[in-house]
Parts: C-alpha cells; structure tokens; sequence
C-alpha cells in the first residue's frame, strides 16, 4: 500500500498524471498533512539530485568529445578553454570559441565565465554576428520584459499559466502566434511556469517563461515572435543587466533573457534551436 | 560520410551526454570515455537512426548499453572494491574536503545505487524523460520504470536522511 502511495506521489511529481489524477492527488494533498511531508521529501531529494549534476552542463567539453561527435579524432582529452582563440580554417566545431571572445572584446558580455561552446548553429564570422548596439531598442524591451517578469515574482505576470498540463498552455499561446511550439528545458532543470503575451518589434510575440530553484540559473525567459528582417545568427548582447542570446530563422526571432551565466545562455539556446528547428 | 547535421545534433547534446555518463559511471574521466565511445558508436551507426524519434533517447540508449557492456564484461564485484580502495587511498584530502559538500553526498548516495536504478534516476530525473521515454531507452516496460524510481528515491531518501516522513515508505519500498 505504502509503495503505491509513493508510486502515484512520484509519478505527480515527474508530471506523468492525467488532469483527472492530478486533481486526485491535489484534493488528497490538501487533506493530509502526512502526504504533504512525504511529499515535500520526495520533492527535496529530486531537487538535490538535479542539482548534483547540474554542474556537468556548464562545463567546457573536452574537444576529443566534440572532435569524436564530429567523426575526427584528436589526441588527448584537452579541454576547450572559455577563450580559446579560434585559429581560421579549422572548422565549425571551433567557430564556436571565436564568437564568445570576440563578443566579449566588444564589451557585449558580462561575467561569462566557463561554458559550452562545443559547435551547433553557428555559422560565419564573429564579426559579423555581434550585431550593433544601434537601433536595437527592441532588445532592451525584450530585457525590460524579463526584469519585470522578475520584479514582479512568481505568477503575477503571467497570462498563460502552465497548470501541470503544457498541452492546454500551448494551445492558447497558439491562437496568438500560430505553430508555436513548447521547448522543453527540463533537461537543463528549468520548469515551464507559464507564457506572456508580450511585443516585440511592433509584432505579437510569445514569452515562455522557466523556472527553476536554483537562483543561479533561473528564471530564463525566451521570446518567440515573427519578424521580416532577415535570417541573423545567434548573438550575445547585454541590456539592464540581463544577458540575451537572440536570433532570427525563416520568419521568427528568438530571445533568450536571464541572469544566469552566458555559456549555460549558449547551451540552452542550442537546444532550444534544435528542438524548434530554428537553425 | 556522417552528415553536417547529425553531427550538429550530436555536439548540440554532448553536455546532456556527460551529465548522464556522469551519474551513470561516478567519474569525470569515466564519463567522457564513455561519451566517446558512444559517439563513435553513433557515427557508424548513424543509418540505424530513424528520422521523426527522438535524439536524445537514442542517444541516451546507446550510452547505456556500451555501459552496461563494460560492467558486465567487469568481474563487477572484485573491480567495484579496487575502485573503491583507490579512491579512498589517492583522493583523501579532496574527498575529506568533498565531504563537507551537499551535492557531493548526494552524488556518492547516487553512486551506491544499483545500476539499473541509476541509470534510471538519471532518465527521469535528472534529464527530464518521460516514463514512456525512459522505458524505450532502457528497454523495459514502464511499470518497471516505476518501480526502479520508487526503490532509488527511497534509497536517496535513507541515505541522505531528508524528509523523516519519508522513513517509512523507504522502508516499504526496500522491501519489495
């Protein structure tokens, strides 16, 4: 009986209910104190554990893992450093340690520190991807949006909220911006808390919003909005304190914000382009 | 010829790689050999991938396997003991230190899982998988995928002594 109790406990935690038993355990939740404790364990000791390998995300990888997945070999297990200078002509893989130094010569990054560069969808030269500071005023918008989703706390600006089922957020951020996908960032131990409704460049756009409990990382907020300026690659920019990571593919841009560290940025925003096929 | 884009994916999901041979085998350097060697497996294999599924799990699945190959091709318990003296013996004054670290207790109470229970732990709750995508990684049904998450967490419970209302149903859930 015990072990049934912590089965259907578990299995409301890792988001594996359908509404209906969701709202069986909420009710049961309430009622007793004895299940809330076992609960508020379970949930401490997912936490802990998510927390213990976190780490790993943000480190460098080792360039024999990138040189292994790009199908060549390299000798030793060298580890790329946050800025390494990229020598010319020696491939994608490495295009990714230019763009972070050169952008930090710029002065566009603040406080980067180790991450992932390991390779993904960036293409061309570093200069050409550190875009301008002139009439970007839509990226301090985008900035704004993020520090008062942030002022404001937890659900008070949130017009979508997630409610356990992603599905039904999904659905309403739809009717707004079509085709609208949900990343899912669970992976980098951010949670989907809900959507805003927000405008980016004159345009209707969607702000995801993920949290998480670590304050070193959350919460991120990502801007998905439709645009007619051209593709751009991925680019780092800082505005108010807030770090971005933004790009635009086939019609939409994108808009990474948070506090968190630029190379987790890079790493999330990677995924999230693969994922949304935004590359 | 490994195509520009699979390899894309691939590098896109390395950091994930190493987390999960990081839980999985206990160890930096461990990991990132395993991580190698399941990219190598990937690339020759790359044919064997089916477009519309997902990366990931495949991924995931083939770390998985090269692991539990090795430790199957390991006199488990006599290799599990000489790893065990060597930490103790050469990393005493970082593990002294480590000690005095949450996450790192954690990570050692995780360490002394089972590995089935390991690797899933690692799927579900540390990678964010489904059930349904935990059980096609690790090729068993979900109920399984169930019972392994009940018995870890119980374990973790004991272990790191959190949550005293949990005592109890950890007790229940070793018993099974």
């Amino acid at each position: 009986m015990q072990k049934r109790i912590d089965d259907t406990l578990i299995a409301y935690l890792d988001g594996e209910l359908d509404a209906d038993e969701r709202r069986l355990v909420e009710e049961w939740l309430q009622s007793d104190p004895a299940a809330q404790e076992r609960m508020a364990g379970l949930a401490a000791t997912a936490s802990l554990v998510r927390s213990a390998y976190d780490d790993v995300l943000n480190e460098p990888v080792p360039e024999r893992l990138i040189a292994a997945a790009r199908g060549a070999t390299a000798g030793g297990a060298e580890i790329v450093p946050f800025k390494a200078k990229a020598k010319p002509g020696i491939g994608v893989a490495r295009r990714w340690l230019g763009l972070p130094a050169a952008a930090a010569l710029a002065g566009l990054l603040v406080g980067g520190g180790a991450g992932y560069y390991g390779g993904g969808f960036l293409g061309g030269s570093p200069q050409k991807a550190i875009e301008t500071v002139a009439d970007n005023n839509w990226l301090d918008n985008a900035a704004g949006d993020y520090k008062l989703l942030v002022s404001a706390g937890d659900t008070a600006m949130i017009d979508v909220p997630a409610t356990g089922d992603t599905r039904e957020a999904l659905q309403k951020i739809s009717q707004t911006l079509p085709q609208v996908r949900l990343p899912n960032l669970k992976p980098w131990g951010l949670n989907f808390h809900g959507a805003r409704l927000v405008v980016l460049q004159g345009r209707p756009a969607a702000q995801l919003v993920y949290t998480t409990d670590n304050k070193a990382i959350g919460p991120l907020g990502l801007i998905i909005g439709s645009s007619k300026q051209p593709d751009l690659q991925p680019t780092f920019g800082r505005r108010q304190d807030v770090n971005l990571l933004y790009w635009r593919h086939q019609g939409r841009s994108y808009v990474l914000a948070g506090q968190t560290d630029i190379g987790y940025l890079w790493g999330i925003a990677n995924d999230v382009a693969w994922q949304l096929d935004a590359i | 010829m490994v195509s520009a884009r699979f390899s894309d994916q691939l590098v896109a999901l390395l950091p994930r790689l190493r987390r999960f041979a990081r839980g999985l085998s206990g160890s930096a350097a461990e990991a990132d050999d395993l991580v190698q060697a399941a990219c190598e497996r990937a690339l020759a294999r790359e044919h064997q991938f089916q477009e519309g599924t997902r990366f990931d799990s495949w991924m995931f699945r083939i770390v998985q396997t090269i692991w539990i190959d090795q430790i199957r091709a390991r006199d488990v318990r006599k290799e599990e003991g000489e790893i065990a003296e060597e930490r103790q013996g050469s990393d005493e004054p970082v593990r002294r230190v480590e000690a005095r670290l949450a996450l790192a207790e954690v990570r050692r109470a995780v360490e002394h899982l089972p590995p089935d229970q390991r690797a899933t732990l690692m799927l579900v709750t540390v990678d964010g998988l489904s059930y349904k995508e935990a059980a096609e990684v690790a090729q068993v049904p979900v109920g399984t995928i169930m019972s392994r998450l009940a018995r870890a967490r119980a374990a973790l419970q004991l272990q790191l002594g959190a949550g005293a209302g949990l005592r109890g149903s950890a007790k229940d859930a070793e018993a099974h």
